[in-house]
């Protein structure tokens, strides 16, 4: 470890051969032609020293560093001489200590640079762990949010059908309470006829005691009325079939118009008196969608126009116009209704903003219908003004 | 540990402390103070302004009965902050160590600022601190604003370290750090150079010697 800046330097280190090649003649000539330079040890950097010669120290610190030998020159010029040289090896040192520690502060500075980057390195890779450790976290809560969300989704979508299964059957045992009884009734009728055979008398005063023409004609009546109810249920079972296509995932081409008829049945089958709808409906081109999810979309939308006519208390009309241009399919639902305040309008495709009691909705309405308008790439908008009535304006495009 | 080889033995010190508490003033005045029995004259490296730039060097020394030479060299490190590479380095191999604080009120900062680096950069050069012979030298007490010695004392009561109150530019109290600081250094050492057993050295001859006391 003498390489540091404060090692005590040798002569040879501070007089390399080029500075000994241009002060050696000068020397010479000052000194009368013999001269001699060693090192501390005796070793010869320059000339060659003469038994007889007179040596002088060259003390740079405390000890000789190397002498100055001469045999020709008196010991005034001699020590004239070593004070030169002395001067000379000062300044020499002084300028290698001082770019020797030079270079060491620089490589120490540089350490330190190298110390603060691996600081500065290792800082910002723990900043991209945590970042990265929040971003998983933030995905992971955002995919449970979407998990959540969709089973909400879910739990609406059975509620309606829940909803939906409770009015079919009340619409179904309705037929089939009255097709029961004419069927009993029916039963009783045969009877009558089968005492003519055993009842006194002629055939034709049987026939009249029995009452048998009214009994004819009431139960041919019977029968329609029965046959009306069967088709009745025979209509509703279509329209449930049409409708519970809500698991299917499939995309089909279909006709928009076809489903909001359908969904009309459905919302028709529950509905209160005093409301009625009107059909404006142009052809329209096949749609590629999942029917499904189109029938709820549009079950939702005329649901609420029909709940919205209810709330206000007046009998009311639901207008359901489609048309198509070259851009896509353009419908209109529009209701006489309560209409939305600009306030309800803001929050109207919020999850769970409901107008209504506790109970009677859960909130998730237009907000299903517009996950669906949004899943078939659509748009789907509200104009409303209270005590006026609202229309939905949904549009689909279709590719050209 | 002290560079050696079988005839020399040489102990590195460092002048410590904040931009101008009066380091190299201390090795002007120890020049001037002692007189042992080799003395080299002071090395400066001021740039034009008086301020220490590398570093000042002072060697001294004397001849210990077994015929070793001791040799001293003092150096200072340049206070200004500028400089931290320059004083890592010039602290680097040190065998003991001054710290000259600044006594002046207004300088306290730059004193703990000072003695912060002073410990962070011997961890850095590989000098273990804990054990590393120093005296802590409060220079410039004769300053008016200077902190009472009584505080001063108080303050570093816990503190290992000798304390010196000292007016370089008069010589007080300089002599004494350095006399503080190789008694340190000696007891350091002294097992481990043999410097009693082969060398027939006690520490108040080494002291003698270095102060150049020819007791």
């Amino acid at each position: 470890m003498t390489q540091g800046f404060d090692r005590e330097w040798q002569l040879d280190e501070l007089l390399d051969a080029a500075s000994q090649g241009k002060i050696g003649p000068a020397l010479s000539a000052l000194l009368g032609g013999d001269f001699a330079l060693t090192d501390q040890a005796g070793k010869t950097l320059w000339g060659q020293p003469s038994p007889e010669a007179r040596r002088e120290a060259l003390i740079l610190e405390l000890e000789p560093v190397g002498y100055l030998l001469s045999s020709s020159a008196s010991p005034a010029a001699l020590s004239a001489a070593r004070q030169l040289m002395l001067s000379l090896l000062r300044a020499e040192v002084r300028f290698k200590m001082a770019s020797t520690l030079h270079l060491e502060s620089v490589a120490e500075d540089f350490e330190s640079l190298k110390r603060e980057h691996a600081r500065l390195s290792e800082s910002e890779a723990r900043y991209k762990a945590l970042s990265g450790e929040l971003e998983a976290r933030v995905k992971k809560q955002v995919g449970e949010l979407e998990e959540r969300q969709q089973m909400l989704y879910e739990a609406e979508k059975l509620a309606s059908v829940g909803q939906l299964a409770a009015g079919m059957a009340h619409e179904i045992n309705n037929p089939l309470g009255f097709v029961r009884s004419n069927l009993t009734t029916f039963e009783k009728y045969l009877g009558k006829f089968a005492e003519l055979k055993t009842h006194p008398g002629s055939l034709a005063d049987g026939w009249q005691a029995l009452d048998l023409d009214f009994i004819l004609e009431d139960g041919i009546d019977l029968l329609h009325d029965s046959a009306k109810g069967m088709e009745r249920i025979a209509r509703i079972v279509a329209d449930l079939k049409a409708f519970s296509n809500v698991d299917r995932a499939s995309q089909e081409y279909a006709d928009l118009n076809n489903c909001l008829r359908e969904a009309v049945s459905m919302v028709e089958a529950q509905m209160p008196p005093g409301i009625h709808f009107r059909f404006d409906l142009l052809p329209l081109p096949g749609f590629v969608c999942l029917p499904g999810h189109i029938n709820q979309l549009f079950f939702n939308v005329i649901r609420n126009a029909v709940l919205a006519i209810a709330d206000s208390g007046r009998p009311g009309e639901v207008k359901i116009s489609s048309e198509a241009d070259e851009t896509g399919i353009h419908i209109r639902i529009h209701d006489t209704g309560v209409g939305m305040t600009a306030e309800q309008i803001g929050h109207a495709f919020e999850p769970f903003y409901t107008t209504r009691p506790v109970g009677s909705g859960v909130g998730l309405g237009l907000a299903t219908a517009r996950n669906v308008v949004q899943a078939h790439s659509g748009r789907i908008s509200l104009d409303s003004q209270p005590d006026v009535g609202t229309t939905v304006s949904l549009f689909f495009p279709t590719p050209p | 540990m002290p560079e050696s080889d079988a005839q020399h033995l040489t102990f590195k010190l460092v002048y410590y402390g904040p931009a101008q508490s009066g380091k190299t003033t201390n090795l002007l005045r120890l020049h001037d103070l002692l007189a042992p029995e080799l003395k080299g004259e002071v090395m400066t490296m001021e740039t034009k302004d008086d301020r220490t730039l590398f570093f000042d060097l002072l060697p001294l020394g004397f001849r210990a009965p077994s015929g070793l030479l001791i040799k001293f060299r003092l150096f200072t490190v340049p206070g200004q902050v500028a400089h931290d590479g320059t004083r890592k380095a010039v602290l680097s191999r040190a065998d003991g160590v001054v710290f000259v604080a600044d006594a002046d009120r207004a300088q306290e900062t730059n004193n703990g600022e000072s003695f912060q680096s002073l410990a962070a950069n011997c961890a850095r050069v590989g000098l273990d601190f804990e054990h590393l012979p120093m005296v802590v030298q409060f220079n410039k007490c004769d300053l008016p604003s200077a902190v009472p010695e009584a505080e001063i004392r108080e303050r570093w009561s816990a503190a290992p370290w000798p304390l010196v109150f000292a007016i370089a530019l008069t010589g007080q109290g300089v002599e004494t750090s350095f006399e503080l600081l190789i008694r340190t250094v000696y007891r350091n050492f002294c097992q481990k150079l043999k410097l009693q057993s082969e060398h027939g050295l006690s520490e108040d001859a080494f002291v003698a010697g270095a102060l150049g006391m020819n007791a």
